[in-house]
């Protein structure tokens, strides 16, 4: 077949020593942004920009699309050793991969999410290879109507997310919702709760306030609280997951490289989307979803699957149409447009040796992740061995520096800290912080969607029932607002009964 | 692992401090690394040109020309950054279009503008690129004519996507309509990237972005460019007509260049225009932004400074229109 001839040639050009090397340094460092909390994948890639200058253009493409897939591979180790997400698409890999490293089982939960990552990355490639055009095509069908029915419905799903009860859970979605409309609103220009700070201009980025509520909130609450966390000495044989770990994770790795690979596909924060939809999803179909929350291993495959199916997903409007998704695909776009290719419709019929060693360094990559990441489980496990008083200030530093790397911005570092001290006092209160920050990062696009529509209809609100997948989309959603409140209220019931009991 | 870029962020730092003091300016300048601010985010719209003219200026110069990105607010934060620097010829800033939209939208709202061009000494421009009118590929419209008359058939009914409320691309698709009398709907996107899906996609009905981005897609026969928004045609699309030779008063081109705060030394100034002046001479400077799909088109500080003056009043006066009365309902 066709496809195959051409990946035979990508894998000819892929195995060449310098790109193999260029494949290993890129998958090195985004693994490294991925593990170090506060700098992403964008930061990661710009920052090695520059070095790409020098280099032959299929190197440099392949160089930074390791870095982009291999942050995403490492995002898991912090969320799941210290409960702060190295990449804010691990944010729900903390709620399940903390408690499991409490329990003792981080070994198993980082080798699950290794593992997982690594079919979600190789399915979602096979994805990009055979149905790129096509899908490029579909995501373009996603107008503002059916973003905004697919965001309600994640919307309403938030509810279910939470482990505490249900409107704790909501009183944290909506403080999200409202520290979202904070800024310059992007439609008509009209400036709110910004004060005269001209930082405040573009709201109140996402990213800082994860990185504080998780990281610095985690780092004020175990200082507090220090006796929780003894030194935890892992076993060798506690590292590998055991038969039944094995055995849960597989279906909900499947699901999660579907789920990651189709959202993916969606402009704006498609990851952390991805991995928190996978989340639910287990939790839905799970026969106990009380237990999520206390260590399911199924609460760290589903999710870490799906953000690394997600960066495939994403890379295919940028190879098939020339059109960038993100910001970390903007700056992967521009190392191709400095050695003066323009990425386009006709990129892959054009530059087809380019489009195929990149495919064929990303199955390379893949590979590359899985053995860099499985045998550091035991060195990373082993990190915890450290005193948390010589972890901790590290770790503070590093999401100072991560934080301020990405727009050498002051206000953005008061805003992480600001979090921090938030991110305490939910904890301490016992407040779930997920929803809130899923909450943050969903409501601005929501509104903008939502009011797009309406723009683009003069204001009719038919533009929501009158095209097929925005009505399926929307009907879908009011199901399960529907099966919320049935829940909360029969939860209610039961608990009236409990206590005339 | 620190990378170049704040590598020499923090050396021009250190030296910022410990040449505070240094009395001779001009003879010698640059003795250490040029900061130059971008206020577009990584990937944005200045990357290219950017780095362009960092990599040219760093060869005549002999120092370093480093980019620090400073986006937010519609390009205001970096700019009043680069307005408020050290007017020594170590900090530049990169200027473009934008200043002007954003700052008339601000007098046109009775709001005073954070930083104008009162703030600055103008080094020059040397990119001015056109916006190219584009619609989906299986739209009804073949020529501009067509848009024209079908939206001049049915006011308000017809849409057009632009980058962002009283941005760059926000200007044209509103020149467009005064000039052909025409009236739609405007649904503002965040960027040129999700404007244009809009129109793939055939969300909107047309888009008038910037080359860079159009080319491509319309090459792959993804969107149709009805009209080059300039006076002549492009080299790279030259079956495309331009609006003057349609008979539309739509020309619309946005510039790009270098800008120094207030009050730098007259030497440095005319080192630094020398230099511009010699960069867009350089062969590897002109087939880097022209293989992006940009126009290299040089501009001295009095050229830059008259068309920035006209660019003013034109915008000023749509934005006028429009802070008046709000989108046009159906």
């Amino acid at each position: 077949m066709d496809v195959f001839t051409n990946l035979m040639g990508g894998f000819q050009t892929a195995f060449s020593l310098q790109n193999i090397y260029l494949c290993f340094i890129g998958c090195l460092w985004g693994s490294m942004v991925g593990v170090l909390p506060g700098i992403g994948p964008l930061a990661g890639i710009a920052l090695l920009i520059p070095v790409t200058y020098g280099l032959e253009v299929t190197g440099a493409i392949i160089m930074l699309a390791g870095i982009y897939y291999g942050a995403m591979f490492g995002g898991s180790t912090t969320s799941i050793l210290m409960n702060i997400p190295g990449e804010s698409a691990s944010i729900v890999t903390c709620l399940d991969g903390y408690q499991m490293t409490r329990k003792g089982r981080a070994g198993a939960a980082l080798f699950i999410a290794a593992w997982g990552s690594w079919v979600g990355g190789t399915l979602a490639i096979m994805g990009i290879m055979f149905l790129a055009p096509l899908l490029a095509n579909l995501a373009m069908k996603f107008g503002p109507s059916e973003m905004f029915a697919l965001l309600l419905v994640a919307f309403f799903l938030l509810g279910s997310l939470g482990a505490g009860p249900f409107l704790n859970t909501m009183a944290m979605v909506i403080l999200g919702l409202l520290l979202g409309t904070v800024g310059m609103d992007s439609l008509t220009g009209t400036l709110r709760f910004t004060f005269g700070i001209h930082d405040l201009y573009d709201g109140i980025g996402f990213v800082p306030v994860a990185m504080g509520v998780f990281g610095f909130g985690e780092i004020l609450y175990s200082t507090a609280e220090s006796e929780i966390r003894g030194v935890y000495k892992p076993r060798l044989r506690e590292l590998l997951p055991n038969r039944a770990e094995l055995r849960a994770s597989w279906a909900p790795i499947l699901r999660g490289s579907g789920i990651g690979f189709f959202i993916g596909l969606l402009p704006g924060s498609a990851h952390i989307l991805s991995s928190f939809v996978s989340y639910i999803t287990e939790k839905r179909l799970a026969k106990r979803p009380e237990e999520f929350g206390s260590g399911r291993i199924e609460g760290v495959a589903g999710p870490e699957t799906a953000n690394n199916a997600a960066t495939g997903g994403a890379m295919i409007p940028f190879l098939a149409l020339g059109i960038p998704t993100g910001p970390a695909i903007a700056v992967m776009m521009i190392a191709l447009l400095i050695h003066g290719i323009r990425p386009g419709p006709l990129f892959i019929s054009e530059q087809p040796q380019i489009f195929w060693a990149l495919i064929a360094s990303m199955y390379i990559g893949n590979l590359i992740l899985v053995g860099l990441n499985l045998p550091l489980v035991g060195l990373f496990v082993s990190l915890l061995r450290i005193p948390f008083r010589g972890l901790f200030p590290i770790i503070l530093l590093i999401c100072l520096i991560g934080t301020y790397s990405v727009n050498l911005s002051n206000f953005e570092l008061l805003v992480l800290l600001g979090s921090g001290v938030l991110g305490y006092f939910f904890r301490k209160l016992k407040y779930d912080l997920a929803p809130f920050i899923l909450a943050l990062i969903i409501g601005p696009t929501l509104e903008e969607t939502f009011r797009q529509s309406l723009m683009r209809s003069g204001g009719s609100f038919s533009i929501f029932w009158e095209r097929p997948i925005t009505l399926g989309l929307i009907v879908f959603s009011l199901l399960l607002l529907g099966w919320n409140i049935y829940k909360a209220v029969r939860g209610n019931e039961r608990a009236a009964e409990n206590k005339a009991r | 692992m620190p990378s170049k870029r704040t590598f020499f962020f923090l050396l021009a730092l250190t030296m910022a401090f410990s040449l505070g003091f240094s009395p001779a300016y001009g003879a010698e300048y640059p003795t250490r690394p040029i900061s130059l601010i971008s206020v577009y985010p990584p990937g944005g719209f200045f990357e290219v040109p950017g780095r362009a003219f960092s990599a040219a200026a760093e060869k005549i110069l002999g120092k370093p020309v480093v980019i620090l990105n400073k986006p937010g607010a519609s390009g205001m934060i970096g700019t009043v950054a680069g307005a408020q620097a050290p007017p020594d010829g170590y900090t530049l800033t990169m200027g473009c279009t934008t200043i002007s939209c954003a700052n008339e939208w601000e007098l046109a709202n009775g709001r005073k503008p954070l930083a104008t061009r009162e703030d600055f000494v103008l080094i020059g421009s040397y990119i001015l690129s056109p916006t190219l009118i584009s619609v989906p590929a299986n739209s009804p419209w073949k020529t501009l004519n067509d848009l024209i008359k079908d939206c001049k058939a049915k006011p308000g009914h017809y849409a057009f996507s632009s980058g962002g409320l009283y941005g760059m691309s926000h200007v044209p698709a509103e020149l467009l309509m005064r000039a052909a009398g025409i009236q739609c709907r405007h649904v503002p996107h965040k960027g040129g990237a999700p404007a244009l899906s809009a129109v793939v996609g055939g969300h909107v009905d047309f888009t008038t972005q910037f080359c860079p981005s159009t080319i491509p897609l319309y090459r792959g026969n993804k969107v149709r460019v009805l009209a080059v928004q300039s006076d002549r045609r492009l080299k790279s699309i030259p079956e495309i007509p331009s609006v003057k030779e349609l008979g539309v008063d739509a020309e619309y081109q946005a510039w790009i260049g270098i800008m120094a705060p207030k009050g730098t030394p007259d030497p440095i100034v005319k080192r630094l225009r020398e230099v511009l002046a010699t960069v867009v001479k350089d062969k590897t400077f002109i087939d880097t932004i022209e293989n992006a799909g940009e126009v290299v088109h040089y501009m001295s500080p009095e050229e830059l400074s008259r068309y920035w003056d006209e660019e003013t009043k034109k915008v000023a006066k749509i934005w006028a229109q429009l802070a008046k009365e709000p989108a046009p309902k159906k």
